[in-house]
């Protein structure tokens, strides 16, 4: 008894152990306690140590550059469901958006999420920027963040029109071609940069490829280091006044 | 005393070191835009073979949809549209009246330059082709006349083939007097 006594004592203080390097401080029982956690854990770390009322106080606009990243987050998990179905190519793409839509269950679910979220994201991030323009958020010492946030903006619309090409039916083909013939009438590297974008001179199987490594990949990696930026930024120069 | 003039060991190694990052990564930079930009494309070839010559009646047009290619039979001879639109290269379809509600509803249309038709009230439908895209219009010889097309739709190299059919090259633009004779 004695010696599976010591080996059960043994396995709680192991567990004692790792549980310990993973909580380290404890329940916040008291400001330090909780200030301490703060300090010292990847995720709450993002929060500031403190907060004060005032800064999360809900305002008119209904935290646009917060609900932005929630659309976001909505986009990633859909968008990674709507990957298992989805295999692009000009033989199967199509199929493979009607297969989600009417075959698979909750298919239509998780691709109206994803084509809605995606259509709200576009008119919260320009609404957001609206907001930060007409409330005068942008003025010092938050230019550089108004930098961030317009190439955020790019981003957002970029992923918008990449992921539009995506169902491969006859909006996208042709809205991608108006959309690419635009490019074309840059000067001089405009029919290079439409030959590039399409990978060829019609939209056809590089251009959905090379669309949806940019729509899943390229983009949404490009788009979470520069929110990691923002955010951060937003945090050092302070709230202007609530959400 | 050091002379101003000299360069010390660590800041030649520093300016060394950045000129090599800065070549290496030009190089990269290069590397990776020609890597995304395609040596072969594997789309349909430009030139391809259409029907004998005698298959289109004089006076008759003929849209290969598939090769976004128009082939009007003419009786001074044979001519080829490439059937983009010249706005934002969509595919414009072709209808028998492509006139006459414009002509209806008082908007003026320009004779055709080269033809000389007109859609008048008297005679308001003239046949060509709409782009489903923003609505530019073009008459059954590719002339635009309505709509945010800046020119006419491009005219394609025709030929007869030594198999006797019409050999049409996508790439080969021509002018628009061209004309084949068969």
């Amino acid at each position: 008894m004695t010696v599976i006594r010591a080996a059960l004592d043994e396995m709680f203080a192991v567990i004692g152990q790792m549980v310990g390097s993973v909580f380290r401080h404890g329940l916040p029982l008291t400001d330090k306690i909780a200030a301490r956690t703060a300090l010292t854990n990847f995720f709450l770390h993002i929060h500031p140590v403190r907060v004060r009322r005032s800064w999360i106080r809900m305002s008119y606009t209904l935290c646009l550059g917060g609900l932005s990243f929630f659309l976001f987050i909505v986009l990633t998990v859909t968008g990674l469901f709507l990957m298992f179905y989805y295999v692009p190519s000009t033989h199967t793409a199509y199929e493979n958006m009607r297969d989600l839509q009417f075959v698979v269950t909750f298919g239509g679910v998780i691709r109206n999420m994803h084509r809605w979220a995606a259509h709200a994201m576009v008119i919260t991030v320009w609404l957001h920027m609206a907001r930060v323009f007409l409330t005068g958020a942008y003025k010092k010492p938050r230019e550089f963040n108004w930098g961030v946030g317009t190439l955020l903006l790019l981003i957002t619309l970029l992923l918008s029109f990449t992921g539009y090409l995506l169902p491969w039916d006859q909006l996208s083909i042709w809205a991608v071609t108006v959309g690419t013939n635009m490019a074309k009438y840059a000067p001089i590297a405009g029919p290079y940069t439409r030959y590039l974008l399409i990978g060829g001179r019609v939209v056809g199987d590089n251009a959905l490829l090379r669309f949806y490594v940019l729509h899943v990949v390229g983009l949404p990696l490009a788009a979470f280091l520069l929110m990691v930026v923002h955010f951060w930024r937003v945090r050092k120069d302070g709230f202007s006044g609530g959400l | 005393m050091e002379d101003s003039r000299e360069m010390s060991r660590r800041s030649f190694l520093a300016i060394t070191g950045w000129v090599g990052f800065s070549v290496a990564s030009a190089i990269a930079l290069y590397q990776s835009l020609k890597f995304v930009y395609p040596n072969a494309t594997y789309e349909d070839p430009p030139a391809f073979k259409a029907d004998a010559p005698t298959t289109y009646a004089v006076g008759s047009t003929t849209v290969l949809i598939d090769k976004r290619v128009v082939i009007n039979h003419d009786p001074n001879g044979f001519y080829a549209i490439s059937l983009i639109c010249t706005h934002l290269g969509c595919t414009p379809r072709y209808f028998d009246d492509v006139t006459s509600d414009l002509v209806n509803a008082g908007t003026s249309i320009s004779r055709d330059p080269d033809t000389g038709l007109e859609a008048t009230r008297a005679n308001p439908a003239l046949p060509g082709f709409k782009c489903p895209c923003h609505g530019s219009r073009y008459f059954r010889d590719a002339i635009n006349f309505f709509g945010p097309a800046p020119r006419p739709m491009d005219r394609v190299h025709v030929e007869v083939a030594p198999d006797g059919k019409l050999l049409i090259d996508r790439s080969v633009i021509v002018d628009r007097a061209f004309r084949l004779k068969v």
